[in-house]
């Protein structure tokens, strides 16, 4: 009993950062309708500038909370402005299928970017901080985890607050909603594109900034946190930002409940399965609206 | 060459060309003899093949599958585990895995076909991923992620096996035109018009009394079958398969990549996207291979965002477009606007 609630604690804080990681990406996916094949990648870039600034700077794996968001802002930003808007401009009424390609080709073009400045092997942050846990009774959970839940939970609110109240937060909801009409009251759609991009994008920084502590880092690193992010945006539904939250708790807790029960490696075949069947029963999602 | 075949239309240089293409290809192997380059070329005739096979659902019906790795593990796999365990010959196992192949499709083309665009296209990648997960988990008759090692019988062509390469080439070429052959029958026959119609507006074609599942299913069967066909050949060609290889989102997400580089929907386009991609890629990995890791995959990488950017529907329409400047064919510019440029 006691190893499942440790399994439930466990799963609890993986899956709030990877809420963190799909609520970046249903931004994308809900604001641009686009398949951003490359988050996984812009996930490695942010985890291998805090492992950076913690290895040569000198830097508190916190103090990364601060520095990489802005750092993958001004990327995630330039990116939007300067390569994918061109060709979201060409399509825009059509599905993107160039956007994927792109992203498709960025992907490769980074991960092998990295493989030969960071080369192969994984890599791992040396600090005291990494090493504390907090045992009570049963169970126990490291610092970084506690660190990692909370900062997670703080930055998902923080941001859904952020769409909910702030002026840009309701422009980018409106260009999510439809297009036309927001540009009709005077609402400059490219622009919210390119905000939505790097705020995506300083969201997936946080995200690296806290898993860097809990994970190695490698180049492929954003492979297995890329595919999986997609399976939560759908899964919650697509463009809510809310079901992208709880999707990724929901994934998070399956996986570490569910490596109690069938071998570690099959746990991924089931949030697969599970995945196909809600896309089959509830094609919006478990949290989407019907009309999407 | 290829090009002005394409575009000839019903004049005699058709069959010029034709004959012309026919003796281009069987010389071919005997201008690059030696085993090196003949690999390089069995493989780009593959993928060719592979993103041809993709394109039936893919490009015609303009179904954005990132499955199709499911249908090659079939293949690769029924040939493989009926040969080592049962000695059964591959060419047999081929059809019988094109036969299970055919069911795939139909069983994971029935729930996805009710979704759409992005949604479609992460749903049957997660059947990519599914079944490559479950083969990695399966140690005892499919070897798990260490894959299957086909046992060397030297020549034996009956076994699908040979020393030499030039027999793998001759089952590409066959292959390779039977799928041509099929695409053009399908983009000229109804079902292509109403594939077509269905790619550009489903609602409409499904208004104008056109079974929108059953023709999609049909073209994913196709699909499917084929494809399952070029994994058999790429087991028998490299005599190993692992399930990174032959199934999970890279082999999926590349075979789509080729075709929508070259061009999806027509018959050239794939075979196209497949020789400069795979060209490419050879060449980087010879010249630059050895000094910087992972630089081979950096200018694929690179490749495919610069097409993308600047020839968004694919590298076959602008050397058409070339092509049909030069030699002022008119019967070339009804054929796009029958292959439909995507406006």
């Amino acid at each position: 009993m006691s190893i499942l609630l440790q399994s439930i604690l466990n799963g609890l804080c993986s899956g709030s950062i990877y809420s963190l990681i799909a609520v970046s990406l249903s931004l994308l996916f809900g604001v641009m309708k686009i398949i951003n094949f490359a988050h996984g990648s812009f996930l490695m870039i942010s985890m291998f500038f805090s492992l950076w600034a913690c290895r040569y700077l000198g830097l508190h794996p916190l103090v990364n909370l601060l520095l990489v968001p802005p750092v993958m802002f001004v990327i995630g930003y330039s990116t939007q402005r300067f390569l994918i808007k061109s060709i979201y401009e060409k399509e825009s009424a059509r599905e993107p299928i160039g956007v994927l390609i792109f992203t498709t080709g960025l992907w490769i073009f980074l991960d092998n970017l990295f493989l030969a400045v960071a080369g192969p092997d994984s890599q791992v942050i040396q600090h005291e901080y990494v090493n504390k846990t907090l045992i009570l009774g049963d169970f126990f959970m490291s610092y970084t985890q506690i660190y990692g839940f909370s900062a997670s939970i703080f930055i998902s609110l923080l941001f859904l607050l952020f769409l909910k109240k702030a002026k840009v937060g309701r422009a980018i909801r409106a260009t999510g909603q439809d297009r036309e009409a927001a540009s009709v009251i005077g609402v400059n759609s490219y622009e919210i594109y390119n905000i939505s991009f790097g705020l995506g994008m300083a969201v997936l920084g946080a995200a690296g900034a806290l898993l860097v502590p809990l994970y190695n880092v490698y180049p492929q690193v954003g492979d297995v946190f890329g595919l999986r992010s997609f399976v939560i945006v759908v899964l919650g539904g697509m463009g809510s930002v809310w079901g992208a939250f709880w999707g990724g708790i929901i994934i998070g807790l399956i996986e570490s409940v569910g490596a109690q029960f069938v071998p570690a490696t099959f746990t991924e075949a089931i949030i697969f399965i599970i995945f196909v069947m809600v896309l089959y029963f509830k094609p919006a999602g478990l949290f989407g609206l019907e009309s999407e | 060459m290829i090009l002005v075949n394409e575009g000839a239309g019903k004049t005699g240089k058709k069959w010029i060309s034709g004959i012309a293409i026919i003796i281009g290809i069987g010389l071919l192997p005997f201008l690059f003899n030696n085993p090196y380059t003949m690999s390089v070329l069995i493989f780009t005739l593959l993928y060719a093949y592979f993103a041809l096979s993709w394109n039936i659902v893919g490009g015609i019906a303009g179904q954005l599958s990132l499955g199709h790795s499911v249908y090659a593990g079939i293949g690769a796999y029924t040939s493989t585990v009926l040969f080592l365990q049962y000695g059964l010959s591959p060419w047999i196992g081929m059809i019988i895995g094109a036969a299970l192949a055919g069911l795939a499709a139909i069983l994971i083309g029935f729930p996805c076909f009710k979704l759409r665009g992005a949604y479609f296209a992460l749903a049957t990648l997660a059947f990519a991923m599914i079944m490559k997960i479950i083969v990695e988990n399966t140690h005892n008759w499919l070897g798990g992620p260490r894959g299957l090692e086909i046992t060397l019988l030297k020549n034996a062509p009956w076994q699908f096996q040979h020393t030499h390469k030039l027999f793998y080439y001759g089952v590409a070429v066959v292959m390779i035109l039977a799928v041509i052959v099929t695409t053009r029958w399908i983009l000229r026959s109804r079902m292509g018009y109403y594939l077509n119609a269905i790619k550009n507006d489903q609602e409409a074609a499904q208004s104008l009394g056109i079974n929108v599942t059953y023709l999609k299913l049909t073209a994913a069967i196709i699909s499917a079958v084929f494809t399952s066909i070029g994994g058999t050949f790429y087991a028998q060609f490299v005599l190993y398969i692992n399930p990174e290889k032959i199934m999970g989102s890279h082999l999926s997400i590349q075979l789509a990549v080729m075709c929508i580089i070259g061009g999806r929907g027509t018959v050239l386009g794939p075979i196209l996207g497949a020789i400069l991609l795979m060209a490419s890629e050879e060449y980087t990995r010879l010249y630059f291979g050895g000094k910087i890791v992972g630089i081979d995959l950096m200018l694929y990488g690179i490749i495919l965002m610069v097409v993308i950017r600047f020839v968004p529907q694919g590298i076959y329409f602008p050397i058409h477009d070339l092509f049909s400047r030069f030699f002022g064919n008119r019967l070339a510019q009804e054929k796009v606007s029958l292959v439909d440029k995507a406006h």
